[in-house]
């Protein structure tokens, strides 16, 4: 081995690590035994809250009705890191299911962190608590297309870090979320900006999980830009990086969307090998609701190769999946899918049936006003004989627009 | 390397006496932790960012405080530490350079910049350079542009391409050796 002050040969070399550090500083004793005592006696504090905090959490949300949750910001056994930190993990499993508790429970986290009083905990600790808290009220609200408050909120988890050069982590992260919300405001160029930023700091911490993540994430952002290859290109290079760290889900989800990029860019050959690749390994995996999304991809492939039949099976298969996993808004893009390809070829009364269909599905779910809206014009537009399958494609876009990036960042 | 004192601050109650034995136990694992890294910390903040001693360990014991939020999150302790200090070093400068007050414009018009006076007599030269620089393979001029015209230090662009001060220090110096070729090509010696 050639022994180098390289650093990534530090972080693996235990004599390097140790020749690097000798005869550098003559440090104040002092200071450094009070730094040590703070950090030991903020480790005890930070463990001690976390026995047990996950009971007082469930049960103070579960025994109080949720348009009283505002109230609990007041209650003692709530104010602690643990008790937020539960609190951001119950944001995280809601997001997808029910962003409305979700937001509530945020906005909760976030109302306790604000107000906690300094000196509670050291200072970076505090920051990153707050931050963490406004982190997930972001998330919440963009997953509620709530994008101007999203980015409030983003901002402001962003500055209670300004101070703290040392909460690389954290930082990142509110970017990744950042760079989502950005996204989704149609600001591509500042969403690459700050994927790229965040994307730095995840290699050079080694967190390959986030790392990709991120990378998914810019592949998403170009998928919506309409480059394709640019995404394929993103796609495969993380490939290999979730085939090296043995990341199978990763390597699902990014067959999946390779298969998505060869479908657009009508190169069916390849997208049906890529999405064979994945729903074998969700279903290893037993990621159902997974499996059902890329049957809903291949579906979309064979339809593409002309086999309208066997096409259009498996998008009912999908959609049954969906709907029985209790997801109207995936169902829903199967719909869509099948809808557009009645229409092109004359089953229209077929199409305004199963469009009557959808808006009630998403109407029952309570979905996005504008996915709904996006749905009642489609069916106004089949009753009125004037739907084409352009339309039908709009249609989809705009409800796919709503679920995209829906991956939380924590 | 010597052990850090423990002080317990929480109260141990006698019914608690296995959670107490635990929390020992992360106490001294949480003591071990900072009293093996944190030199290595500051050393990567002074030796490879030449951030102020006193800065380095403000910043090395943030990363350390900051880890406490995260720890379930890392899988690699080594590589997290080191990666959380490179980035607290850039961004301690990236904040250090914003606090940078601009300059007052009536000031610098009485006072003008030392380096821009003549500098109508100096561009020609200028200009020379530029082609000297021009004429070089990339990494030559990449060497050299970071050195005089960004204003490096050996030991920062050692960082930056990977090498050590030493051998940058060479690497410079014959970069110069070329550009001078360049700039003044000697005659070839004719056989005798």
């Amino acid at each position: 081995m050639n022994h180098s002050d390289d650093l990534r040969h530090i972080s693996d070399c235990p004599s390097c690590r140790q020749r690097f550090t000798e005869n550098v500083l003559p440090f104040d004793a002092v200071r450094r035994r009070e730094g040590a005592r703070e950090f030991l006696a903020a480790a005890a504090l930070l463990e001690r809250e976390r026995d047990g905090a996950g009971d007082i959490v469930e049960r103070h949300l579960r025994d109080t009705p949720m348009d009283e949750w505002p109230r609990l910001a007041e209650s003692q056994p709530l104010r602690n890191n643990a008790a937020l930190e539960w609190m951001s993990e119950e944001v995280r499993k809601r997001l997808e299911r029910n962003p409305v508790e979700a937001l509530a429970i945020a906005n909760l986290a976030a109302s306790i962190a604000e107000s906690l009083l300094a000196g509670t905990y050291p200072a970076v600790v505090l920051g990153q608590i707050r931050s963490t808290a406004l982190r997930d009220r972001a998330n919440a609200l963009r997953y509620l297309g709530r994008l101007d408050e999203a980015y409030d909120s983003i901002a402001t988890a962003e500055a209670r870090l300004d101070a703290f050069p040392g909460a690389a982590l954290d930082r990142a992260v509110v970017w990744l979320v950042k760079a989502m919300i950005l996204g989704q405001m149609d600001l591509f160029d500042d969403a690459e900006a700050m994927i790229t930023a965040a994307s730095g700091i995840f290699a050079e911490v080694n967190d390959s999980p986030r790392f990709l993540q991120a990378g998914l994430v810019r592949g998403n952002l170009l998928v919506r830009q309409k480059r394709y290859e640019d995404a394929q290109q993103v796609f495969r290079d993380l490939l290999s990086v979730a085939i090296s760290g043995r990341d199978v889900e990763t390597q699902a989800r990014l067959q999946n969307n390779l298969g998505h990029c060869a479908t657009c860019l009508e190169d069916y050959g390849s997208a049906s090998i890529h999405f064979s690749q994945a729903i074998a390994r969700f279903t290893d995996l037993g990621f159902t609701g997974e499996v059902a999304r890329t049957e809903r991809g291949a579906g979309v492939v064979l339809i593409g190769k002309g086999q309208i039949g066997l096409g259009m099976a498996r998008l009912r298969e999908a959609r049954q999946t969906f709907a029985a996993l209790h997801m109207p808004e995936e169902a829903g893009l199967c719909a869509l899918r099948l809808i557009e390809a009645m229409v092109e070829h004359g089953q229209t009364d077929e199409a305004r049936a199963l469009a009557a269909s959808v808006v009630d599905e998403f109407t029952a779910a309570a979905l996005d006003a504008r996915a709904i809206e996006a749905v009642v014009r489609l069916r106004a537009s089949l009753d009125a004989d004037g739907a084409t399958a352009e339309a039908v494609r709009t249609a989809h876009a705009l409800v796919q627009s709503l679920t995209i990036d829906q991956a939380a960042a924590s | 390397m010597n052990a850090l004192t423990v002080e317990r601050t929480d109260p141990r109650p006698a019914d608690l006496a296995p959670m107490a034995t635990r929390r020992e136990a992360d106490d001294l694992d949480f003591g071990r932790l900072y009293e093996d890294n944190f030199s290595l910390l500051v050393a990567i903040a002074v030796r490879k960012f030449q951030v102020p001693d006193v800065d380095a360990e403000a910043l090395a014991h943030e990363v350390f405080l900051s880890y406490l939020k995260r720890k379930n999150d890392i899988r690699d302790l080594h590589p997290w530490l080191i990666g959380a200090i490179c980035h607290a070093c850039r961004y301690f400068w990236r904040q250090n350079g914003r606090r940078t007050e601009q300059l007052d414009q009536e000031l610098a018009l009485l006072r003008p910049d030392p380096a821009s006076a003549g500098i109508v007599d100096l561009l020609p030269a200028q200009l020379a350079v530029r082609e000297v620089l021009e004429a070089l393979p990339p990494r030559y001029q990449e060497i050299l542009r970071l050195r005089y015209y960004e204003g490096y230090s050996i030991r920062e662009i050692a960082d930056y391409l990977g090498v050590t001060a030493k051998y940058t220090q060479k690497l410079v110096a014959r970069c110069l050796r070329r550009a001078e070729q360049t700039l003044n090509p000697s005659p070839k010696r004719k056989k005798p």
